[in-house]
Parts: C-alpha cells; sequence; structure tokens
C-alpha cells in the first residue's frame, strides 16, 4: 500500500471526470501533500498526467491492482524558489562514490515509485520525530527531487549535531542510474 | 501561451453536447479561462427542457446503452459542473430573436451575446473549437 495524504474514489467515473473530481480533491490539500486517485477510466492515467503537469503538480505515478488503477499527485507550489541556504553539497554524479547513508526525504509515495538502491526513507515531514533512526557518526547524503526539501532537511540534521551532512544537488529528478521500485 | 479556450457549440444532438462538456469541463478543471458561445441547435444544450432530451443521431441509438454502461454523466449534470468550474456561456442574441426564444428559457447565468463579443474573446484564445 502505497502512503498518501488523502484519497479520493473516481471509480466507475468517466472522463472528464476523474480530473474535474481530482481538481476538487487537490484544493483541500497542503503543498508537498500527496493524492490518490483510485479510477477505472482506463484514459486517466494519461490524462491526469497531463493535467498535473499543465497545472503545476507532480504526476508520482500509477499502479493498477485488480482493475482499479491508484494515481498519485503531489501537489506544487506556486510560491516562488528559495534560495537553497545549506552550504555543504555533493554533485549528483559524486554520490556512487560516495560511503554513507543515502538520505531520501521526498514523500514516501514518491519513493515507492523509484528511489535509489539502499537509499533511506524519511519524507521531511518526519524527520524530526525519526532523528533516532539516523546514526550521528555516518556521512549522511541527503536528497529529494529537487534539491529544496533536502536542502531543509540537511540544515535539520545539522541544527540537531549531526557532522556529516551533505545536500545531494540536483535530486532523483536528474538521476539516470539504477533505480528500486517498490509497487 | 494562451489561457483562454474558445468554443462554438452550433449542433444539438447529444454527442455534438458531450463534445462540447467534455473538453470545456476538462479545460476549465485545468485552470483554463473557457468560454462557449451558443448557436443554432447549440442552444439546446442550455435550454432548460431541451437539454433534457438531445437526440442521438440517426441510426446510432444504440449507443444509449454504452453512455448508461460507461456512467456517463448526464448533459445536465455536464452543465452544472461547467458553471460550477466557471465556464462562461454566451447565448447567441440573432438565434435568440429567430426562435423566439428568451433569456428566461435557459439555464441562470448566462450572458447573451453576439458574434463579436465571442470574436472579441476568441481572438487570443487558443485553442478555438467548433462542434
Amino acid at each position: 500500500m502505497i502512503q498518501a495524504n488523502e484519497q479520493l474514489d473516481a471509480k466507475g467515473l468517466s472522463c472528464p471526470m476523474p480530473i474535474v473530481k481530482t481538481k476538487k480533491a487537490i484544493m483541500g490539500l497542503d503543498q508537498g501533500q500527496v493524492l490518490e486517485i483510485q479510477a477505472t477510466d482506463k484514459g486517466s492515467t494519461a490524462d491526469l498526467a497531463a493535467w498535473a503537469s499543465s497545472v503545476g503538480h507532480q504526476y508520482i505515478g500509477t499502479v493498477e491492482e485488480n482493475n482499479v488503477l491508484y494515481h498519485y499527485i503531489r501537489k506544487g507550489s506556486n510560491e516562488p524558489e528559495v534560495e537553497k541556504a545549506f552550504e555543504h553539497t555533493v554533485a549528483l554524479e559524486e554520490l556512487e562514490t560516495c560511503k554513507g547513508l543515502i538520505l531520501d526525504v521526498r514523500e514516501a509515495a514518491e519513493y515507492a515509485f523509484g528511489h535509489i538502491d539502499g537509499a533511506k526513507s524519511i519524507p521531511l515531514g518526519e524527520l524530526e520525530s525519526r532523528l533516532a533512526e539516523v546514526d550521528k557518526n555516518e556521512e549522511i547524503y541527503v536528497i529529494c527531487r529537487t534539491g529544496k526539501r533536502s536542502d531543509l532537511a540537511a540544515q535539520l540534521l545539522v541544527k540537531n549535531g549531526y557532522p556529516k551532512v551533505y545536500n545531494v544537488l540536483p535530486g532523483m529528478n536528474e538521476w539516470n542510474g539504477n533505480i528500486t521500485k517498490e509497487i | 501561451m494562451s489561457n483562454k479556450v474558445a468554443i462554438i457549440a452550433a449542433n444539438g444532438g447529444l454527442f455534438d453536447a458531450y463534445k462540447v462538456f467534455n473538453i470545456a469541463t476538462a479545460a476549465a478543471a485545468s485552470e483554463k479561462e473557457v468560454q462557449i458561445f451558443f448557436t443554432f441547435e447549440g442552444l439546446n444544450f442550455i435550454h432548460k427542457q431541451a437539454m433534457h432530451a438531445l437526440e442521438m443521431p440517426a441510426g446510432k441509438e444504440h449507443f444509449a446503452e454504452g453512455f448508461k454502461k460507461a456512467n456517463v454523466p448526464s448533459i445536465p449534470e455536464l452543465v452544472e459542473m461547467a458553471i460550477e468550474l466557471g465556464v462562461t456561456f454566451i447565448a447567441c442574441q440573432m438565434t435568440m430573436d429567430v426562435m423566439g426564444l428568451t433569456k428566461e428559457d435557459f439555464v441562470d447565468g448566462i450572458e447573451v451575446g453576439g458574434a463579436v463579443t465571442f470574436l472579441e474573446y476568441a481572438k487570443d484564445a487558443a485553442p478555438t473549437l467548433t462542434f
């Protein structure tokens, strides 16, 4: 089961209803939260992917189970880009030669649809309460999709006394290496 | 990139109505500004009575079952949804005069205008579609 903040039941509905319902449902979510859309309309996969890209949300992916399509969309932001503040960064290409923990701070659904083999998943919003799971002595390479959330996560780790933290830039959206899926 | 979609509804059959309202609601849900100009038989779609009795093309009546099976929303439902999503309806004044119709014959919230009203809106819309 892939984790999402809200579920929308659009099963049995035909085009354009899954899109119309999704538009309404996503208004109730906070930026960065994930909506699961359950649909049986076969066209909804292509439609939702196109819709998300057109209105500025992130289409994460779709799984099919017992003839039901489960689509995952992460609500985009209309806020301006914030300047990345964390100084210690490593380039994505250098990651393969790095030893230490790769900490993936994207939402659980994003992680499920593809992450670097061996990366540990702790979504940014849960990091503060799950610090006990991260070893202070290890080098930590924090990654997200574009480097924005990992920037905040890296700052949070340093504030909590982690000495060896690096933000991996740009992030999974540029990653061309192998990925592991949990779907 | 234009954020406006302009649609001309000029035919009055059930199939025509679905083409118009599926595109219109999908565009509105994608945060586009949408305006539909209803002219000639297209006025059926927003006419309080006619909208409930739109006909399939001759010989295609057997599709009724398919519509039911696919759980397609009815045209009055799609009209309501389009209004809720902020789609603007313009009824063609000239056609209304020819057919002896007034604004009260149509669903609430429509505007009445002429060809220039629509052309003014459509001049920087992309796409402009005719059904």
